[in-house]
């Protein structure tokens, strides 16, 4: 469903990679890997030639055919209008999904944000404002970018539950929080220096000998979580 | 309170015709043989129509390159399409073409805004600082050629200059009036048009671009729709600034809204706003009127620094 082919670019060298049908993605990487450059190129932000989404190439598809299958939900929310408020911003982003904008927004217990404008929000509501948005899109795949990183443990864990849910169809996640990705058990990009160092099974990247390889003494396991070792 | 706004504006567009240095009364204005008739339906009633829909098309106009290029500060003037329209048309009344000064005045405006684009591609996107400093590059090197232009020609010819670029509402008859009107129209209408695609370009380019707006397409075409308005409109009345830059900001901080809810508020009140000003312009001319620019920007400024100090202290 997602094929890149020896893309190339300032930050990024020679990425191969291809996901099978139904096939979710974690990308984990030091900051500076290149992992939201690659974002950026899967979804069509920085414009290239080498991604095949669904078997077309992403560069034929038309803004309203490329909308249905990918979208990006970045680290950050940018937002250029002071007045935009979160309801309306919901509203925009209500593309493909049958779900309400109310629904959603009292499914992620949101409903106090309503009224009040998406500059005003936390960073942690912002995020959660995005999460939603990705739900009224229901774009075929989605990547977030770090949807977990402003987050306190409640939120993070309700996020958890939406992402390996049924709401989101295919999905990629960008992601430094390795319990989070454990859990997940999708297969993993590790990327280093703009270059993808592994790509396979989960499991397989949790084999100690991997761990030990990309994150050294900083990591340390107990049982399923991982934490960095203070 | 929003209500007895648009009262008083309406109001206001009801007795506009009626100033001036010649009193008309009422009961003549439908007879056709008398003066008052003339005066009102040649003289007055075209100039509150031009007046209205002037400013109506500069307000929108400055809201839409605020939204598009991201600065408060972007306007067709501060951008450089009004002096583009104003060169082309002392290059008209100069060489001798002067029953094409519109045209001139178009192509001038429309020039301006092919090598803004021509920029904005090479410096990658929308670098809103760069653009504004391209655009004030612009305006000086067209007074530089204004000056030129000075140069070559004769007295009336100066002096007609000199007028166009102080800008007047002066029209005869309603025909003239016509192109600014139909413009105007036009352009709320397709910024109507283009609300969704507006509000989601000013959430960001980004996000537009992943909800499946074609963000290129979409500029281009609201910035083309929005120089040609300003290329007739400025070949008509002259440039007249700061309607573009202060009538958005007054209203966004009025309505606390974003740009895509304003449209037709703009309009209306960016209309009446120059309806004002050009009622003032009457009254307190003399002999001849003051130029109507020198009056939005003596009522506008200080108004509108007022607003941005009070509004940093709530």
């Amino acid at each position: 469903m997602l094929q890149v082919k020896e893309f190339s670019n300032a930050i990024l060298s020679n990425i191969n990679f291809n996901l099978q049908n139904d096939e979710n993605l974690i990308i984990l990487g030091s900051n500076g890997a290149g992992k939201s450059t690659l974002a950026k190129v899967l979804c069509g932000i920085i414009d290239s030639d080498c991604v095949e989404l669904y078997g077309k190439n992403a560069n034929e598809l038309n803004a309203k055919q490329r909308a249905k299958l990918i979208n990006y939900i970045p680290p950050k929310l940018e937002i250029f209008d002071e007045y935009i408020s979160f309801k309306e911003y919901l509203n925009l982003s209500k593309l493909y999904s049958d779900f309400s904008v109310d629904e959603v927004v009292s499914l992620l217990d949101l409903d106090e944000l309503k009224d009040k404008t998406c500059k005003k929000l936390s960073s942690g509501e912002q995020q959660l404002m995005m999460l939603a948005s990705s739900i009224l899109h229901n774009a075929k795949l989605t990547i977030f970018d770090e949807p977990t990183a402003n987050l306190d443990p409640k939120k993070t864990l309700k996020v958890y539950n939406i992402l390996k849910g049924e709401r989101i169809k295919n999905r990629i996640i960008i992601t430094h929080d390795l319990s989070l990705a454990y859990k997940l058990g999708y297969k993993i990009i590790y990327m280093k220096d703009g270059k993808i160092e592994f790509f396979d099974d989960n499991k397989k990247f949790f084999q100690t000998s991997n761990l030990d390889k990309y994150f050294g003494n900083s990591l340390k396991r107990i049982d399923d979580y991982f934490m960095v070792n203070l | 309170m929003k209500y007895l706004f648009v009262i008083l504006s309406l109001l206001l567009l009801l007795i506009a015709p009626f100033f001036g240095q010649i009193e008309i009364s009422l009961s003549q204005i439908n007879n056709i043989s008398s003066i008052d008739h003339k005066l009102f339906w040649d003289l007055r009633m075209p100039r509150v129509v031009v007046a209205f829909f002037t400013g109506a098309l500069l307000g929108l106009s400055g809201l839409i390159f605020q939204s598009l290029f991201r600065n408060p500060m972007s306007t067709p003037f501060t951008l450089g399409v009004a002096s583009g329209a104003t060169l082309g048309t002392a290059f008209a009344i100069v060489f001798g073409f002067i029953s094409f000064v519109a045209v001139f005045g178009f192509i001038g405006a429309l020039m301006t805004i092919v090598i803004l684009f021509a920029l904005t591609s090479k410096l990658k996107g929308y670098d809103t600082s760069s653009l504004l400093l391209v655009g004030i590059a612009l305006s000086f090197f067209y007074s530089a050629a204004l000056m030129i232009l000075f140069y070559l020609s004769d007295e009336t010819q100066s002096y007609e200059i000199i007028r166009f670029t102080m800008g007047s509402l002066d029209v005869v008859g309603l025909n003239h009036a016509m192109p600014v009107v139909v413009a105007s129209i036009l352009l709320l209408f397709i910024t109507l048009k283009y609300k969704y695609e507006i509000k989601l370009l000013l959430t960001s380019y980004d996000n537009a671009f992943l909800k499946g707006i074609e963000v290129q397409k979409t500029n281009t075409i609201l910035l083309i729709s929005v120089s040609i308005g300003i290329g007739i409109a400025v070949s008509i009345t002259g440039p007249i600034g700061f309607v573009g830059l202060i009538i958005p900001h007054i209203l966004k901080t009025i309505y606390k809204r974003s740009a895509d809810r304003l449209l037709i508020q703009t309009f209306f009140y960016s209309g009446i706003f120059l309806v004002f000003c050009d009622l003032i312009a009457r009254k307190l001319g003399t002999t001849s009127d003051i130029p109507i620019g020198v009056i939005t920007s003596f009522l506008g400024g200080p108004f509108f620094i007022y607003l941005l100090v009070g509004r940093k202290r709530a």
